[in-house]
């Protein structure tokens, strides 16, 4: 009898162990949530993070450098021992390849894994905007850097370490207004969410704080390839200054188009002109000033440094998705440091309280708007072969 | 006057891209998605090389149409070509090579978008410099009449050849009815290899003239132009040439009016609203005829 008995146990000890699997697995419901948030207390010498991000397809600029970036603070945390002398930050990558179902799957996946404390999340909205409510409901901390999307910050355990690009987009018609340059014809993608949101909304809004004047606006599509009747109309009517808020190659075209139609007033564009984007385009680029949240350019000694130990690694010069990387991953770390506790909740608890304070990062004076990250921003020139600073 | 010069240029780009796609599709019966990818890789390619040596534009453009041509007649020989041979029945034999192409597409546009990083490539250290003409109040480039010229040349060149040589005939009979052709003594194999290195070509040609006339090309470029292509085939007609002429111009004009009236955003909308209601008046395009049946 005593051997049966034995088996039974063992059985029901099984079961009990894989419905307690499974219930993790799904990552779901109120149970699920609480149990991932519960606090452990302390720093583990080993906390893993997973980094779901694209790395290949169309936005893989934006997590390919959020990726060194992140590699880089992680060197330096573990070189300064800024989480003890023998904590270890380790982080698994997966490229989710410009698809929002991987998206989703993989961070289910890191979900289920409760060795891992905190999420890096999409860089793309789409994608964040996907995941966010499945992160918030299993309650693991999560930083998505890009993802300027509307439904990317919901709620305590979603954060974002990129600064909306309206948010800083005052220096450009600051710029123009200082320069006496008011009449302002706009073009922007009104397919493309955050190009969208400044061209019809917060850039009019601008111009009016700014005394400018929006003359004319054009609107067009991502696939849009050709600008030749939008350029020509433009330069007949001659406005002092040109915004385009447009994807990379599309902004390089508009802006050849507009050179060979005889414009030659100033043109503003956008942080997706910053790391050479604009190149293609030659001379008739040289002159585009357009706000970035970071630029290698900044002489400020904080950058300057950066700028330094990340081209000693890399071997060239950061771009601003390195610099946002590299602030979130230092995010993080202060966080674990404030609160004392790498658990998932201790890290949530942690980078709530560093947002309220906020810190100096690379990209500046870093403040937040709840778990939103907010900068300055600087207004950079591209000259035709690289960048300067316009504006101090 | 201005806006009819725009639509020549922005007709003859999409001329370009459809003419390779429409004539492997109406004439072997291959729908091939990589036509896409190849135009883009091509152009790559030429960028590649322009980066290391400042080439002229005939260089530059004979570097894409070559490596075009090799891509596309490649992707015959080692997947349609063997999809084909597999398939049991015509229907899924379309299916499976409209599937192959997507899954081929995926290759070469991994490697431009992990050598580029998503960003814009073009030929920035080519010898040719784009010089504008103004007469009249009318504004032009050479770029633009280049592309103009070669879209529309090309295109009437093709058509006749289809019309009026003999291995346009037997091409047209493969369309037509591909058993009854190979009795007749079409060598359908070869004659498919050579259609598709032909459609390669025109795919590396449109690449390299869009990237001169736009200065840039992005990676997602390809598929953009893909589904336009696909419109542009259908309204003209499948099977008809002059057809794909006449589409590549009626949606240029279309998206150059639609943007004259500022209505940029409805571009696709109403483009291909009004394609759709083309064919439901005459679903078998303006140019097709009813009673033409690839086989």
């Amino acid at each position: 009898m005593g051997v049966p008995v034995q088996r039974r146990r063992l059985l029901k000890m099984t079961a009990a162990l894989a419905g307690m699997a499974m219930l993790a697995a799904c990552g779901g419901g109120t149970g699920a949530a609480a149990q991932n948030a519960g606090g452990e207390g302390g720093i583990a010498s080993n906390i893993k993070l997973m980094g779901v991000y694209d790395t290949t397809g169309p936005v893989a600029y934006a997590g390919v450098g959020a990726s060194k970036g992140m590699k880089l603070a992680m060197e330096e945390i573990e070189k300064q021992a800024f989480l003890g002398p023998d904590v270890k930050l380790t982080l698994d990558e997966v490229d989710t390849a410009g698809a929002i179902e991987r998206a989703s799957s993989e961070v289910s996946r890191a979900i289920a894994d409760s060795e891992v404390k905190a999420i890096f999340g999409p860089v793309s909205g789409q994608q964040a905007a996907t995941v966010a409510p499945i992160v918030e409901q299993a309650g693991v901390p999560t930083i998505f850097n890009q993802a300027g999307s509307e439904g990317v910050v919901i709620g305590d355990f979603t954060f974002r370490g990129t600064a909306p690009m309206y948010s800083y987009y005052d220096i450009a018609a600051k710029y123009l207004a200082d320069k006496g340059l008011t009449d302002v014809a706009v073009i922007y993608n009104g397919t493309f969410p955050t190009f969208a949101e400044i061209g019809q909304k917060e850039f009019p809004r601008l111009a009016g704080e700014h005394g400018l004047t929006v003359s004319s606006s054009y609107a067009v599509q991502s696939n849009t390839q050709d600008f030749t009747a939008q350029a020509q109309e433009i330069a007949a009517k001659k406005p002092d200054a040109v915004v385009l808020l447009l994807i990379a190659p599309q902004a390089v075209t508009a802006l050849t188009q507009l050179g060979q139609a005889g414009y030659e007033g100033q043109t503003v564009g956008s942080s997706v002109q910053a790391a050479g984007n604009v190149a293609q385009a030659g001379e008739h680029a040289a002159g585009l000033v357009y706000p970035v949240d970071f630029s290698a350019a900044q002489d400020d000694e904080t950058a300057v440094k950066f700028v330094e130990e990340f081209t000693k690694k890399y071997g060239k010069a950061p771009d601003q998705y390195a610099a946002e990387g590299y602030d979130s991953m230092w995010w993080l770390a202060r966080a674990i440091k404030a609160s004392g506790d790498s658990s998932r909740a201790g890290i949530q608890k942690g980078l709530q309280k560093v947002a309220a304070e906020g810190f100096e990062g690379v990209m500046g004076d870093l403040t937040f708007e709840g778990n939103d990250l907010r900068v300055k921003g600087v207004l950079v020139q591209w000259d035709g072969s690289k960048e300067r600073l316009a504006t101090e | 006057m201005q806006e009819l010069l725009n639509t020549l240029t922005l007709g003859s780009i999409y001329l370009l891209f459809a003419l390779g796609m429409a004539l492997a599709w109406s004439t072997i019966g291959i729908l091939n998605f990589a036509h896409g990818a190849i135009f883009v890789f091509s152009a790559f390619s030429a960028h590649i090389i322009s980066e290391h040596v400042a080439l002229s534009m005939p260089v530059l453009i004979l570097i894409s149409v070559l490596v075009g041509a090799a891509m596309s007649a490649l992707t015959q020989w080692l997947a349609f070509e063997q999809i084909l041979k597999r398939s049991t029945n015509h229907r899924s034999a379309e299916m499976r090579v409209l599937i192959g192409g997507i899954g081929v597409a995926a290759i070469p546009i991994a490697i431009v978008d992990k050598a580029t990083a998503s960003a814009p490539f073009g030929f920035a250290n080519s010898t040719y410099k784009t010089e504008v003409y103004e007469s009249m109040g009318l504004r032009m480039t050479n770029t633009s009449l280049i592309v103009i010229i070669t879209g529309v040349g090309i295109a009437v060149a093709l058509t006749l050849w289809l019309r009026a040589s003999r291995r346009g005939l037997g091409l047209r009979a493969i369309g037509v009815d591909s058993e009854t052709a190979s009795l007749m003594g079409v060598n359908r194999t070869a004659m498919a290899l050579g259609t598709m290195a032909i459609a390669g070509g025109l795919a590396g040609l449109a690449g390299a003239l869009q990237v001169f006339q736009l200065q840039a090309m992005g990676v997602a470029t390809g598929d953009q132009l893909l589904i336009k292509a696909f419109a542009m085939i259908v309204l003209g007609g499948l099977g008809s040439m002059a057809g794909v002429i006449f589409g590549a111009f009626a949606l240029a004009g279309a998206e150059t009016l639609i943007f004259a009236a500022k209505l940029g955003t409805w571009v696709d909308a109403v483009s291909f609203g009004l394609i759709f209601l083309v064919l439901l008046v005459r679903p078998q395009g303006i140019f097709g005829r009813q009673e033409v049946r690839r086989t």
